[in-house]
């Protein structure tokens, strides 16, 4: 039973976490983004619609990508270049993710498509326990997993993570070498577009095969959270996302064993469980919120 | 509201910027209209009919009119729960769930308490009800900000789809009506709760209230030191912290009274025109609440003019579906533009 | 306090614009309540809209037919079943305008659109949402002269009857299929909401799974959300994982939970369409609606003005027999002697010998929820508040 549930927090917080990744890349450079939400359900249509016209998942994924990205360019075009309110802006951002999808989106609900199914990975899926768990999933998933290290390296350990570091938190270091710390934002606002893009896209091509209006269902805010939560780290976000995973698959589970909890108490548990790590989180630590990042969050960005 | 960032725009002489910010403010608001117009002639919708049908049925007739001011009333209290904590540099995106609990306790003191009360002790008490409702749901956020140092944009985020699922339980639960066949919604609450309505429309007295408490919010924050106080914590911390301010109980009591707003605009829901709780009560009223208010800059006077437009395109996105077929969610483009050339546009025109 | 004197000063206006509320809210008119909500109200509209004499023939004289959804039309479901009632609405009336209105949510604001659709000449709307049946009865109220066809509703009025499938008749026959086939005899479903048409579907499935394998049971997942694939896709892998072999649902659309259980090797009964081509392999049968012909026929008894007395004149309820609700054709890899049971089973059911809900009918704690030889009404059937025994899964009380 421990093993079905840790199976279905990666498959269930895999869309959360791709979605996560990229909004630590943008909040490292100073930029939180709400708009996270209308990201996620660009790359899920557009992934969705072009998986449908070429038949191919891997072109869908990038068009995904390509669609959160899209997106997420208003938002650091309004943010960056105008000074608009970050946290307003990105509000507005999934708002109009959710008309422009619903929009568009009409013609493709009742599409099939042939999408990413899980490809167990030879010999690795045979350990027992640990097989299933890790080893038994689509394609996007793996890559997603391979993701995280990556990005660790890049943000801790490169003069380019050094870079974004800094345009979130000594912007006037940039200047200093030259280095336009707006560009540096722009790029990473994009960038974290392009990974909620194709969070969507795994949700809508890998995992569920459909597109329905507003199928994203609140994932992007979550996934804005829990970069809170893991404090900017790739690590703990991917982590926390799990942790949501999980407690989407512990609700199911208990609602099997035919316990007299209601439904609605079980439903709240990822919410919640969101919220106490968060908080234990936050007993520990306070000082590593980038600073720019700090002052939106202070209401004054 | 303090100065972003950048100082791209400052060295544009102050004169222009005078002069000029009325027409960048006209112009913000035209624009995204004639964007979304080009927009729907793709789509073989004449824009100037249907603007033309949107005025009409907003200053028609009375019944269309208070159509909008009644979906307005809701932006403008969630607005307000936005705005006021927004002054004291918090970020209160809870208005969603605060506004679902203020319905879920304002429902339940109607029909567990007031049931015989006369309109003139029960609509109050209720209202007060509403107000505890709301307020008790943003001292969550307000505690884990206070005690446990978490931000308040995330916590009250995450704490209105609880919120959902709270009234959820209640109307599968304690609250479901025994006479509607176990359907998922309270009972109905007593009609001397009702609050009067306006003949010839939907629209009640809560348009009233909400405007009250706008002009209230707004001379409090203006006029009264306590506003000032809130103002000074809003705009520099630190100095507020070295007049000896105490910080984190101004924090507590700004949320507190924010959520109270917004728990009053659930109440109104319920006994303006819900007349019963569904687990549905207000969905999105919280959130389009608080980007009227961001469209106002957080001033309370200007947010009743920004809940009114959004109220305005709310109504012409039902009438745009009927006419034409197109899907009620393209408003959202509309509504998205508009507030993106609002927003996009604040840094040329600052107050 | 230094501040007494602007203390004074903003509490004094404060108490001022208390006042004014005070004096506003005793000035402005009370609602008029329209005594007995629902049920047989006539009285004169509580203000607004333009109220019309009672003695107007509703429905009549109409250039429009307006109906309002829950959801999107496209989501192979619930709504697409209601929409393709309209399309046959159109077909059938070429000279009437056909109004819809999609995600209009079932509150207040409902009533706003069907106000919007009678300005438009509107006199017979379809309301198509059970949450829709408040605001119905509110602006029929208003409206005598127009006439209201909602949709699962069990309260009715002067100009609103409402109508409704027998659904869960081929439900328990897609149960009979389901109890036949299934190895291990766990099955799953996944619902939304626990509300009566939701239960009775789940009991309706037991029931006829049971019918045929005493052992049966049916797990239950609530996902709390009509249509969410994410949610869905969660909710079947974690029944597929828990060893059910075969899964049904009652949701609005249906895509992800078939395809997901194909993709997994497990058998599948369907809900709203038939989504036979999703699953090539797992698909058993299902249950549709059928509404194009009743709908057609309610517009012509309400434009001739025949509602009065006629069948759709309180609560119609169209049955198996009907051709409003129906089975879908099974599967490939159905065998055939499931195929003549469950064939066998619905001769018995429309010639009235077999009765699904016949008693005793025990709840999940044992208690007799249905004695022996008791008639259950509509309104019973649609107010089931239980899971029957062999449902595993909960309900708030």
């Amino acid at each position: 039973m421990i093993a079905d549930i840790l199976t279905g927090a990666i498959r269930s917080g895999t869309s959360v976490m791709l979605a996560s990744q990229g909004e630590l890349v943008s909040e490292r450079a100073g930029v939180i983004n709400l708009g996270t939400e209308g990201s996620m359900l660009c790359g899920a249509l557009g992934g969705f619609a072009v998986t449908v016209w070429s038949g191919n998942p891997w072109l869908g994924t990038v068009a995904g990508g390509l669609c959160g990205l899209l997106i997420s360019l208003i938002h650091a075009f309004l943010v960056i270049s105008c000074g608009a309110n970050q946290l307003a802006t990105g509000l507005t951002i999934m708002f109009f993710g959710m008309g422009v999808t619903a929009f568009f989106g009409k013609g493709f609900v009742s599409q099939q498509i042939v999408g990413f199914n899980p490809v167990p990975i030879p010999l690795l899926s045979d350990i027992p326990y640990l097989g299933k768990i890790l080893f038994n999933h689509d394609p996007l998933t793996y890559l997603s997993m391979l993701l995280v290290p990556m990005l660790w390296y890049l943000i801790f350990r490169t003069r380019l993570g050094i870079i974004l570091r800094a345009a979130g938190e000594r912007e006037e270091v940039l200047f200093a070498s030259g280095i336009n710390p707006r560009l540096v934002r722009y790029l990473a606002v994009l960038a974290g577009g392009f990974l909620a893009g194709i969070g969507g896209a795994q949700l809508s091509i890998a995992y569920t095969h459909s597109w329905v209006e507003n199928m994203v269902a609140g994932r992007g805010v979550v996934a804005v959270a829990l970069v809170i939560f893991a404090s900017w780290k790739p690590v703990q976000a991917m982590l926390g996302a799990y942790l949501f995973g999980a407690a989407q698959a512990l609700q199911l589970t208990v609602q099997q064993q035919g316990l007299a909890i209601s439904p609605y108490f079980l439903f709240m548990v990822p919410y919640v469980l969101t919220l106490v790590a968060l908080l234990i989180v936050e007993r520990r630590k306070q000082s590593q919120t980038p600073e720019a990042l700090g002052k939106v969050l202070a209401g004054s960005g | 509201m303090s100065q972003p960032t950048s100082i791209a725009f400052e060295s544009k002489s102050t004169f222009l910027q005078r002069h000029s910010s009325w027409m960048i403010q006209t112009a913000a608001i035209i624009a995204p209209f004639i964007l979304f117009g080009i927009f729907l002639t793709f789509y073989e919708v004449n824009p100037i009919e249907l603007y033309s049908s949107m005025v009409a049925t907003t200053f028609g007739d009375l019944y269309g009119f208070g159509e909008v001011l009644l979906k307005a009333t809701p932006f403008i209290l969630t607005g307000l729960a936005a705005a006021l904590p927004a002054k004291a540099g918090l970020v209160n995106v809870g208005g969603e769930g605060q506004l679902a609990i203020g319905a879920l306790f304002a429902t339940w003191f109607a029909i567990f308490y007031l049931d015989q009360m006369p309109a003139l002790i029960g609509i109050p008490i209720m209202l007060l009800a509403g107000a505890l409702g709301g307020a008790a749901w943003a001292s969550v956020v307000a505690v884990l900000k206070v005690k446990g140092k978490l931000n308040e944009t995330i916590t009250s985020v995450l704490l209105n789809y609880v919120a959902v699922f709270i009234v959820g339980f209640f109307v599968h639960g304690m609250l479901k009506d025994p006479n509607s066949f176990n359907w998922p919604f309270s009972p109905e609450i007593s009609y001397s709760l009702r609050l009067p309505v306006i003949n010839g429309t939907r629209l009640h007295i809560g348009f009233v209230i909400a405007i009250v408490l706008a002009v209230a919010v707004w001379f409090i924050l203006s006029k009264t030191r306590l506003g000032y106080r809130i103002r000074v914590l809003g705009s520099n911390r630190l100095a507020a912290e070295r007049a000896g301010m105490n910080i984190n109980r101004m924090y507590f009591w700004v949320l507190l009274a924010a959520g109270a707003i917004a728990g009053i605009a659930g109440m109104i829901e319920i006994a303006g025109i819900e007349g019963r709780l569904r687990a549905t009560v207000g969905t999105n009223f919280g959130y389009l609440g608080f980007l009227a208010a961001m469209m106002a800059w957080n001033n309370p006077l200007r947010l009743m003019a920004t809940a009114f437009l959004l109220g305005m395109i709310s109504v012409a996105g039902n009438k745009l579906e009927i006419f034409s077929g197109l899907p009620s969610s393209s408003v959202n483009i509309l509504m998205a533009l508009v507030l993106f050339f609002i927003l996009g546009s604040g840094k040329l025109v600052k107050r | 306090m230094k501040s007494t004197s602007t203390w004074k000063k903003s509490s004094q206006s404060i108490i001022l614009l208390l006042v004014a509320v005070m004096l506003l809210l005793a000035g402005c008119s009370q609602p008029s309540n329209p005594a007995n909500t629902g049920t047989n109200s006539n009285s004169e509209g509580t203000g607004g809209g333009n109220a019309q004499s009672s003695d107007a023939v509703p429905g009549v004289g109409g250039s429009a037919v307006g109906f309002i959804f829950v959801g999107t039309k496209d989501d192979y479901g619930y709504n697409q079943a209601a929409y393709l009632g309209s399309v046959a609405v159109e077909e059938a009336y070429p000279d009437l305008k056909v109004l819809r209105a999609e995600n209009v949510p079932e509150s207040a604001e409902a009533e706003r659109v069907m106000e919007q659709m009678i300005q438009e000449g509107a006199k017979i709307i379809f309301p198509t949402s059970y949450g829709h049946l408040e605001p119905a009865l509110n602006v029929a109220k208003r409206h005598p002269d127009v006439l209201f066809y909602h949709q699962g509703g069990l309260k009715t009025a002067e100009n609103l009857g409402t109508y409704f499938g027998t659904i869960w008749e081929p439900v328990y026959l897609a149960g009979v299929a389901a109890g036949k086939m299934s190895q291990s005899g766990k099955l799953g479903f996944i619902v939304s909401v626990p509300i009566p048409q939701v239960l009775l579907n789940i009991n309706a499935f037991t029931l006829g799974a049971r019918s045929v394998n005493p052992e049966a049971t049916t797990n239950v997942v609530f996902t709390g959300s009509w249509c969410d694939p994410g949610q869905q896709a969660n909710a079947a892998n974690s029944l597929i994982d828990s060893g059910v072999d075969l899964l049904s649902l009652h949701q609005d659309c249906m895509k992800t939970v078939v395809e997901t259980a194909e993709r997994s090797g497990v058998m599948t009964v369907g809900y709203h369409a038939d989504a036979s081509e999703l699953a090539p392999n797992g698909w058993v049968t299902g249950s549709e609606w059928n509404w194009g012909e009743l709908f057609v026929d309610m517009v012509k008894v309400g434009t001739a003005g025949e509602f009065k007395g006629s069948q759709y004149d309180g609560k119609y309820r169209g049955t198996l027999a009907d051709d409003v609700v129906k089975l879908s054709p099974f599967g490939a890899n159905v065998p055939s002697d499931v195929v003549s049971y469950v064939e066998q089973q619905k001769a018995a059911l429309l010639s009235g010998e077999l009765n699904p809900f016949a008693g005793p009918i025990k709840d999940q704690s044992g208690n007799v929820k249905i004695e022996e030889g008791q008639e259950l009404t509509v309104e019973e059937l649609e107010s089931t508040d239980y899971l029957v025994e062999g449902v595993i899964g909960t309900i708030p009380q």
